[in-house]
């Protein structure tokens, strides 16, 4: 099964990309975190200031997975600056459903990310892993890329919206 | 002391790229620092911003030796999590040392967050150094968690050559 086409994605598929979400959130241990919702989706992806954007990956009918689902796979992504190097490309989410895993899916749309990261002169595309996916820290190896954390020292902090609003009050 | 906290707008960029310059250099990183005040001004204050900034500012009478008296600065942007939404990540924060100990850090993360709410962000980011400790100590005061070592996440980038190479057919 070579035969996919990678598309950018419409307000339609709004459902599919929550349904992949959950999906790839349940792979790292964390779907009951999800609290996003298709309306969320819609206004954040779709209106007229667009917090994110997504490529989809889509098989023809006769293709479709148990379900019946022929959107199977999605990358979402922004922009971001670094005050040192200027825009990046900031890879939020990626992910291909298993049964399509193998076919060059997440090859081709890394490919198509990084030629949007060139073309809008981004000198950099970033993303998070988590350390125990070893796979696919060598697949991103594989292709160059570097672990910050690893070799420049840099953590992740996050402060939720609890300690932000104990935060605007102090 | 006296200080205020405003939004950064494009007579600003010349002492931002002066403290982007400061931090880099006391991050040790001064020769990774590619961009210019031109750069800044085009995208931070054009059409579509790819990043937006705060300033901390002192009276006249507390300036520098060197007669600055833009102090501190924050850079953040507005990103998206697949989990929860909206949120903001401030990439830079930075008070020049002779400044610091006087509240003014911690006022320009507070307008961050502030503004991260305004906008119904459900989260605020950023990264640290893991030497960094007195950085780290500060936020930790603040309710922040350190995702890199409670969840494992890494921060990974593809450049240059790399980056090329991946776009290519």
């Amino acid at each position: 099964m070579a035969n996919f086409i990678l598309r950018k994605a419409e307000s339609k598929d709004v459902s599919d990309i929550l349904r992949l979400i959950k999906e790839l959130a349940k792979f790292e241990e964390m779907e009951e975190q999800v609290i996003l919702t298709e309306k969320d989706l819609l206004e954040d992806g779709f209106g007229d200031h667009p917090f994110y954007h997504c490529l989809v990956a889509e098989v023809p009918k006769e293709h479709q997975s148990s379900e019946g689902y022929t959107v199977i796979a999605f990358a979402m992504y922004y922009f971001t600056y670094d005050p040192w190097i200027g825009k990046l490309l900031y890879l939020e989410d990626f992910y291909v459903m298993q049964d399509f895993r193998g076919f060059g899916i997440g090859s081709q749309i890394l490919k198509v990310l990084s030629e949007t990261a060139v073309k809008t002169r981004c000198s950099s595309m970033h993303f998070i892993v988590a350390e125990n996916n070893k796979c696919s820290i060598e697949f991103y190896k594989r292709r160059g890329a570097a672990d910050l954390s690893y070799e420049e020292g840099w953590r992740l902090f996050a402060i939720d919206k609890e300690d932000l609003l104990k935060m605007t009050t102090k | 002391m006296d200080f205020s906290i405003r939004a950064a707008n494009v007579e600003d960029c010349k002492d931002i790229t002066r403290m982007i310059m400061e931090l880099a250099e006391y991050e040790k990183m001064s020769d990774h620092v590619k961009i210019s005040q031109k750069d800044l001004e085009q995208d931070g204050f054009s059409k579509n911003p790819f990043f937006h900034g705060i300033i901390a500012e002192v009276p006249e009478q507390h300036k520098t030796k060197e007669g600055h008296t833009k102090v501190g600065y924050a850079l953040y942007f507005y990103a998206y999590s697949s989990i929860k939404g909206r949120t903001i990540y401030m990439e830079d924060l930075y008070v020049m040392p002779e400044f610091r100990g006087k509240g003014i850090g911690k006022a320009l993360m507070s307008k961050v967050a502030q503004l991260g709410l305004a906008a119904a962000c459900a989260q605020l980011n950023f990264t640290v150094l893991d030497w960094n400790k007195s950085s780290r100590d500060f936020y930790f005061s603040q309710g922040c968690f350190n995702v890199t070592s409670d969840q494992g996440y890494h921060c990974m980038r593809c450049e240059g050559e790399a980056l090329e190479h991946l776009a290519q057919p």
